[in-house]
């Protein structure tokens, strides 16, 4: 792949990226677990089983994969367009600001 | 062993925060002459930053992951216990706010590959947005560490 076309598809990923990621924290869609308190790590989302279970891991491997992903599939709309610089931050900076409404709750109590 | 880790994190993250500062503001506050302190500071190659700030992101990152367990099992529960919901809630923003940074490293490193009039306003963002999460997650982490003490607990 020549530079030209990895560098159309680096703003998809990087968009992609931060959306997939925080649909995953909201929908817990974390590829693996870890049970940092008996060192043990598991398929998909497991629930806790000696102390608290660690997803944080987990959504970055299905955000990348998932990034990945679309990429690949976006590559054919994007073959023929100018690299699509505003993309790969407008999303991310969405999704920023989506974090802190998301987790307002812990400031508000 | 983890207390060096800790240790090495919060290094680690002090050479990134005057890294991207740096190139933050040589790239929004740009500046001809470097005659005194200010004017020095802001007309530096921009460029030049890029490696570094990468390649620091990337180990900070990682050894806030390594960490991150003994956060989750021990610090958090301690927060929790003692009701400081909006200190957990902090964590919980940096946390994601670093795993979208992760995300726009590849973006970061093509619009400063190749730095042209097309991805200007991109690579303004992209710097001030990673600006923002080191600062931020610089902030949180050194509160956190510190938060007994700070808050007499």
């Amino acid at each position: 792949m020549k530079d030209n076309n990895i560098e159309r598809l680096v703003p998809v990923f990087s968009a992609a990226f931060a959306l997939i990621y925080i649909i995953s924290v909201e929908r817990n869609w974390a590829l693996f677990t870890y049970h940092p308190k008996i060192h043990q790590w598991g398929w998909l989302v497991e629930p806790a089983k000696n102390g608290p279970p660690m997803y944080w891991y987990g959504w970055l491997v299905t955000s990348l994969l998932g990034a990945s992903a679309v990429s690949v599939i976006a590559w054919p709309l994007l073959k023929s367009r100018p690299t699509q610089y505003w993309l790969g931050w407008t999303v991310p900076l969405l999704v920023m600001i989506s974090v802190f409404y998301l987790f307002r709750d812990f400031f508000l109590r | 062993m983890a207390t060096f880790l800790v240790i090495l994190h919060g290094l680690l993250a002090v050479a990134l925060l005057g890294s991207i500062t740096h190139q933050a503001i040589a790239v929004i506050w740009p500046a001809q002459r470097k005659t005194g302190f200010v004017n020095a500071y802001r007309s530096v190659s921009s460029r030049a930053y890029v490696n570094a700030n990468m390649v620091l992101f990337l180990a900070v990152a990682v050894l806030g992951s390594i960490i991150y367990p003994i956060y989750r099992v021990f610090i958090r529960t301690y927060l929790e216990n003692a009701r400081l919901h909006p200190a957990v809630g902090s964590f919980e923003v940096k946390e994601q706010l670093i795993a979208i940074g992760l995300g726009l490293l590849p973006l970061y490193w093509l619009v400063w590959r190749r730095p042209d009039p097309a991805s200007k306003s991109a690579r303004v963002a992209v710097t001030l947005m990673l600006c923002f999460i080191v600062w931020f997650s610089f902030l949180v982490g050194h509160i956190l560490n510190n938060i007994r003490g700070m808050f007499g607990l």
